[in-house]
């Protein structure tokens, strides 16, 4: 048997498993009663159990074959106890997916905890006469002090460590309905091919029916095209649905209350988009608990509900998805954040003092204040919110982030449904063909090379009476300059939200292209966003113009 | 050889009844993923055997062998168990199941109880 392709299939279905039971957890804890989500709970223990003992990961199976047990007295029971048990069940369903992250990682999963094994066998003072609750609370205290240790450091470093492992996402789970939908689409293309075929072979190649063949097929195909392109697309929640857990364990400890509230989560993106948005969104709302709600006492002192509030929000926006987090924390202080940015010389006085307040909350998204950590409040919310704002752009979306002192902190991401069908302007520039996604360009200039002035080493031109740069991309991607013609192509885009004009010698035309991702050895070149071939077999580059410049 | 409509709610299961089964030349001709889908499928297939998995959603495992046997009396059905699950093996028994596997599956194990249900019709 393949056991490498069982445990493909065992890291992404446990993993889906997981992700139900603690959808069904959360659910408990709300309604402790809910016998639909005792049996989600119990089923997918079981589910697991079997799957771990398939592929002798003997610590999974137990650790998955306790919390089974443990579900089964719930059912008889009729109820999860809240408070103690609930936390039991969270615990035992993190211990797992620990395990779960070093199969992951390709090794062993780690020694179950002993002592949460114990407490999922002890029963509740309700379940059992007192004696033995009393003989099941002493059980924890016999466990060894090591194994214990051991297992909760354990999964922490192999997660960093799996990070160049490839994961399981390059299988995709496709309902059945979906491909029967899409056998019938090709079901259409055998048929136009033999209408062609036939038309071919009456010697009537030049028109009437043979035309019409061509037309539905090329019609079929687009049609194709698009079902293929759906069977990317996956509903938001299989990112989002993890966030209330890991909100309320991070609130947990740092000994504040947090709700968590999902809306839109139905919404579908790119499977390749979705799945790079993940960390940034944990991150976002790491912070927004960390550093955004207030602790009880504090929102109690300002008239606010004692537990914090946070939104996860995404809905459509023509062509692309925004999702939004908001909390009703305390919002970022300007005045500090403005004061660090002049601090660490990143910003001179007069401009800070000038700068509205989307513009200083923007601040947030600089590198360099990502590390003041001092200045817990501020640097908390800039810790790694310029890689999010990196990852973001390079997926061809943006960022921003609103934030009102006292009230909350809003940040939203904005990023395209599909990453793999882009319409694109292609320029050529020093002899190569390149392509511009055609949503960064708002227009294209012909100017008087006179138009273009000098200042140094920058180059500006004067639009709508706006100044604005003039990059040359010939230069900037290190190739033959453009001929010292007359007029000068220049292409008006927007880069990280500012206008440019992209210096090119001419312009091809629009086409819509299939972006490819670049190959692995220019993969380090951050300004190629992707590639594709044209018609004609030539391969063109996909410029990032937020890398370019 | 027989014709085989495997059920089970994880895919990984229903993969690896599928890899064993067919390295003997068995016909894989359905998977279900809930009880109520089995039922479905094999009243659409109408397999020789049927491998059922006790714990499914929708329906459990044992009332979809009572809804099969009630279709067809004579309906060849494998329970799928796991330790710890004797009684309800039992009560599968009894609703009409005509034999078990154990998991986690020993392939020849699987093999040795499809060939005895396969060549011994009730």
């Amino acid at each position: 048997m393949d056991l490498a392709k069982y445990r493909a299939i065992f890291v992404e279905e446990a993993a889906e498993n997981f992700a139900e039971m603690g959808r069904a957890l959360l659910a408990l804890e709300k309604n402790p009663g809910d016998a639909e989500s005792i049996d989600t709970v119990f089923r997918m223990a079981h589910s697991v159990k079997g799957m771990a003992a398939s592929l002798d990961y003997g610590t999974i199976s137990e650790l998955a074959h306790r919390l089974e047990d443990r579900m089964h007295t719930v059912r008889d029971r009729g109820r999860v106890s809240p408070g103690e048990e609930s936390a039991l069940l969270f615990r035992g369903l993190e211990a797992l997916e620990g395990m779960l992250e070093a199969v992951k990682s390709g090794s062993q999963p780690p020694p179950g905890d002993a002592s949460l094994l114990a407490a999922l066998r002890a029963p509740l003072a309700t379940d059992a006469v007192a004696p033995l609750a009393a003989e099941a609370a002493a059980a924890p205290a016999k466990a060894p002090v090591a194994p214990l240790a051991g297992a909760a450091q354990a999964p922490t470093a192999l997660r960093s460590a799996s990070v160049s492992v490839p994961g399981p996402s390059s299988t995709v789970r496709v309902q059945a309905g979906v491909l029967d939908r899409f056998l019938s689409t090709v079901g259409e293309v055998i048929l136009c091919t033999s209408q062609v075929r036939t038309a071919a072979s009456d010697g009537r190649a030049d028109g009437g029916p043979f035309e019409e063949g061509l037309d539905r097929m090329e019609r079929v195909v687009g049609e194709l095209q698009r079902r293929a392109l759906d069977l990317r697309t996956t509903p938001i929640l299989r990112i989002v649905e993890p966030l209330p857990r890991a909100a309320r364990e991070i609130a947990r400890r740092a000994g504040k209350q947090v709700e968590v509230v999902l809306a839109g989560a139905e919404l579908e993106l790119d499977r390749s988009i979705l799945d790079r948005l993940s960390d940034p969104l944990v991150h976002l709302v790491r912070n927004a608990v960390d550093h955004g709600i207030e602790p009880p006492a504090q929102r109690r002192a300002s008239g606010k509900p004692e537990a914090g509030r946070i939104a996860i929000e995404a809905r459509r926006e023509k062509g692309h998805v925004c999702i939004e987090v908001r909390d009703d924390g305390a919002g970022i202080d300007l005045d500090r954040l403005r004061a660090r940015a002049v601090e660490l010389g990143m910003l001179h006085p007069d401009l800070a003092a000038d700068l509205t307040p989307a513009q200083a909350a923007a601040l947030v998204f600089r590198a360099g204040l990502s590390t003041a950590r001092e200045v817990t409040e501020v640097s908390g919310r800039g810790v790694g919110m310029d890689a999010v704002r990196a990852t973001v752009e390079a997926l061809g979306g943006d960022v921003e982030i609103e934030t009102q002192r006292g009230r909350g902190t809003t940040t939203r991401l904005r990023v395209p449904i599909t990453a793999a069908v882009q319409r694109v302007l292609l320029v050529s520039v020093g002899g190569e063909t390149l392509a511009l996604p055609i949503a960064k360009v708002e227009r294209i200039l012909e100017t008087p090379a006179s138009a273009v002035e000098q200042s140094g080493s920058d180059a500006f031109t004067l639009v709508d009476g706006e100044l604005v740069p003039v990059l040359e991309l010939a230069s900037l991607l290190k190739l033959d300059p453009p001929p010292r013609d007359a007029l000068r192509v220049l292409v008006l885009a927007e880069v990280r939200g500012d206008r440019v004009a992209l210096g090119a010698a001419r312009v091809l035309g629009q086409q819509q292209i299939y972006v490819k991702p670049v190959p692995e050895l220019l993969a380090g070149v951050r300004a190629l966003a992707g590639f594709t071939i044209l018609g004609d077999g030539r391969p063109v580059f996909l410029l990032d113009p937020n890398q370019v410049a | 050889m027989a014709r085989i409509l495997v059920a089970d709610d994880a895919s990984f299961m229903r993969q690896m009844i599928r890899e064993i089964v067919e390295a003997q030349g068995h016909e894989v001709v359905g998977e279900a993923s809930d009880g109520d889908e089995v039922v479905e499928e094999f009243k659409r297939l109408h397999p020789d055997v049927v491998t059922m998995d006790i714990v499914m959603p929708r329906r459990s495992g044992i009332d979809a062998v009572k809804s099969i046997i009630e279709l067809d009396r004579k309906a060849c059905i494998v329970m799928c168990s796991a330790l710890g699950q004797e009684s309800l093996v039992k009560e599968a028994l009894a609703a009409g199941a005509r034999d078990f596997i154990v998991k986690p599956f020993k392939p020849d194990a699987v093999v040795a109880t499809l060939s005895k249900v396969v060549e011994k019709p009730e």
